[in-house]
Parts: structure tokens; C-alpha cells; sequence
């Protein structure tokens, strides 16, 4: 998959600064067509109505987890194969670990700058 | 009809198993006669009498564990009352309660704040640059201000701390009083709540401290 700054990403994260945050650093990166979501359900929903290229999740989240959310993208047909980076303040090797085994493509720990994000997304990528 | 005669005068405090066993031995003597009423009378006088010193030295060591029990338990009232459990649970943890959401208030409000200035500089998109230099320094103000959050959270965060440095000093008192460790080993397991045992299932540990968790440069190895 080529990557394509009009290409739609969906953010979800429950704290609205940081969607804030990383759509600001997305729109310098170059990319515009960004949508959001506050925990994994509300994502899901979005999900199953538009086909993004890029998922970037958090982990902690209520009612759904972004580490749910993963295992459910992961389970539908039409999702399994999307990118899908998780940012979170979740660093301990469990973690990593068990996203790794649930297909997560990239991982990226809190606090980040816009070039590790921008050095995630051209990897998964391929660029 | 010669009954034998017990009388209350035979009996002396500090012989009342001699008082018993002379009374058996003339009960042996006198076989055939049969006892009156006085007699039987008599003899539950003399049995009473001579249980009188026993059940007075239980009487004695009960009274002395009681009291023991008594002074204990009003120990144990006044350390609990200079623990103030209701201090705690009313005014204490409440007040935390308020100083951690006006962190969160203020540390949302300032970082709104900051990213507004920034999205204003960023966004410019005229050509004029005297008028760019002013958005650029009134901005730089407004994030200068903003950051006047961290002097007041740090206060408070100080507040907090003490509190909960007098919650532990409490804690460890009514451990001491109640010959308790902190860390007893008799403590029964904990039990997990619904959402505790989430948290662990799904690993929500949250931010690691410095030291802890792996780094990113770690975690880029894996991918």
C-alpha cells in the first residue's frame, strides 16, 4: 500500500488534546483527511462504515480498549490487513508483545515527536 | 433419732476439705442413722462454704482478665481516635479528590491554551511580515501565561503529597497498635474487582515511571 497524504486515517484516543495533538503533527506530516474517535467501540462503529488506510489507536481507553479494538480489526475480513499503529503509555514488554502477536504494525510509546511518528508511518508503509 | 449434727462453726475458711472429710468420716460412723433435713442442710452449707475459696480465686482471675480485656480495649479506643479514620475518610481523601481535578482542569486548560497560540502561528497564511511578527509575539505571550499552570499544580501536588504522607504516618500507627506489619504475611489474598481484574486481563498498567518499561528504541527492535 503506497502511502498518500489524502489518505483517510482514523485517530482514537479517550483524551481529546492528544487527538489534538496528533492531528496537528498528522496535518504537518501532510495528511488532511484525519477522523477521530474517543475509545475503541466509537472506532469500531467508524470502522464498519468507512474504509481507512491507517489506524493510529491507544491503548487505555474506556469501554473498549485499543488492544481490543486490534484484535477486532483484526478479526473482520474487510479490516485485517490495515495498518494499524498504536501510540500509547503503555510500555511494558507484555504490551508490546501481546500487540505484536495481535497483528499491531508499529508501536509507538508516549511522550513522541512528530518524526518518530512520521518514521512509523513511512515503515509500515514500506517507504 | 441422733442426727449428725454439721455445724457452720465446724467449718473454718482454710479447711474446708478437713470440714468434708470429717464430715464423711462421721457419715461412715453412723451408718444406720438416718439424716435429718438439718443434716442434708448442713452438708450443702459445708460443700458451698468449701467451693467458696475456689470460685472466689476464679472469680479473681476472671475479674483480672477482664480488666486486662477493659484496659486493652480503652488503649485501643484512644490510639484509634488519634488515628481520626472520619478525618480521613471525610475531609482528607475528599480534598485530594478536588486538588487532582484541578490538576487535570488546569494542566487541560493551559495545554488547550498553548496549542491554540501554536495553531494560530501555523496557521498564517498571509505574506505580511510585520503582521506575522505580532500574531508570532502575541502568541509566544499567551504560551508564556499558560505555562504559569505548572507553579500552581506543583503546589498542589505538594498538598497532596503531604496528605498522603499523613495517611501513611496513620496507617503505620494503627499497625503498631494492632501489632500489625504492613506487610503481613497473614494478610489474606487479595481479591480483585471486576475492574481490577480488567486492568490486568487487558494490561492497562499506564505510564511506566523513568527506568521502567522499555524504551522506544527497544520496542523498534520488535518491528
Amino acid at each position: 500500500m503506497a502511502l498518500d497524504s489524502a489518505m483517510p486515517i482514523l485517530v482514537v484516543d479517550d483524551y481529546a488534546t492528544m487527538i489534538r495533538i496528533i492531528r496537528n503533527l498528522l496535518k504537518q506530516l501532510g495528511f488532511i483527511n484525519v477522523d477521530d474517535a474517543s475509545d475503541g467501540k466509537q472506532a469500531l462503529e467508524k470502522i464498519k462504515k468507512k474504509k481507512y488506510s491507517l489506524i493510529i489507536s491507544d491503548w487505555n481507553m474506556e469501554p473498549m480498549t485499543g488492544y481490543e479494538l486490534l484484535k477486532e480489526v483484526r478479526a473482520l475480513e474487510e479490516t485485517k490487513r490495515t495498518p494499524f499503529i498504536m501510540v500509547t503509555a503503555e510500555s511494558k514488554t507484555e504490551n508490546v508483545i501481546a500487540a505484536k502477536k495481535a497483528g499491531v504494525n508499529n508501536y509507538i510509546v508516549k511522550p513522541f515527536n512528530a518524526q518518530t511518528l512520521k518514521g512509523k508511518i513511512d515503515a509500515v508503509f514500506g517507504e | 433419732m441422733e442426727a449428725v449434727k454439721i455445724k457452720e462453726e465446724n467449718y473454718t475458711e482454710n479447711s474446708p476439705i478437713n470440714s468434708l472429710i470429717d464430715l464423711s468420716e462421721k457419715l461412715k460412723k453412723s451408718k444406720t442413722k438416718p439424716m435429718s433435713l438439718t443434716d442434708i442442710i448442713g452438708v450443702a452449707e459445708l460443700l458451698t462454704s468449701s467451693l467458696q475459696p475456689l470460685l472466689r480465686q476464679i472469680d479473681s482471675t476472671i475479674h483480672k482478665e477482664l480488666r486486662s480485656i477493659l484496659l486493652r480495649i480503652e488503649s485501643l479506643r484512644t490510639e484509634i481516635a488519634k488515628v481520626r479514620a472520619d478525618d480521613i475518610s471525610h475531609h482528607k481523601i475528599p480534598e485530594m479528590g478536588r486538588e487532582l481535578s484541578a490538576i487535570v482542569e488546569a494542566t487541560e486548560g493551559a495545554t488547550n491554551n498553548i496549542m491554540e497560540s501554536a495553531e494560530a502561528v501555523m496557521d498564517y497564511t498571509g505574506n505580511d511580515l510585520e503582521e506575522y511578527k505580532q500574531i508570532v509575539a502575541d502568541r509566544m505571550m499567551q504560551i508564556f501565561e499558560a505555562c504559569s499552570f505548572q507553579d500552581l499544580t506543583g503546589q498542589r501536588v505538594t498538598k497532596i503529597v503531604e496528605t498522603v504522607e499523613i495517611i501513611e504516618e496513620r496507617i503505620n500507627l494503627l499497625c503498631d497498635m494492632l501489632d500489625m506489619s504492613a506487610t503481613s504475611e497473614k494478610a489474606p489474598p487479595e481479591e480483585l474487582t471486576e475492574k481490577q481484574r480488567r486492568k490486568k486481563e487487558l494490561m492497562l498498567n499506564g505510564p511506566a515511571l523513568a527506568g521502567e518499561g522499555v524504551n522506544q528504541s527497544a520496542i523498534d527492535e520488535l518491528f
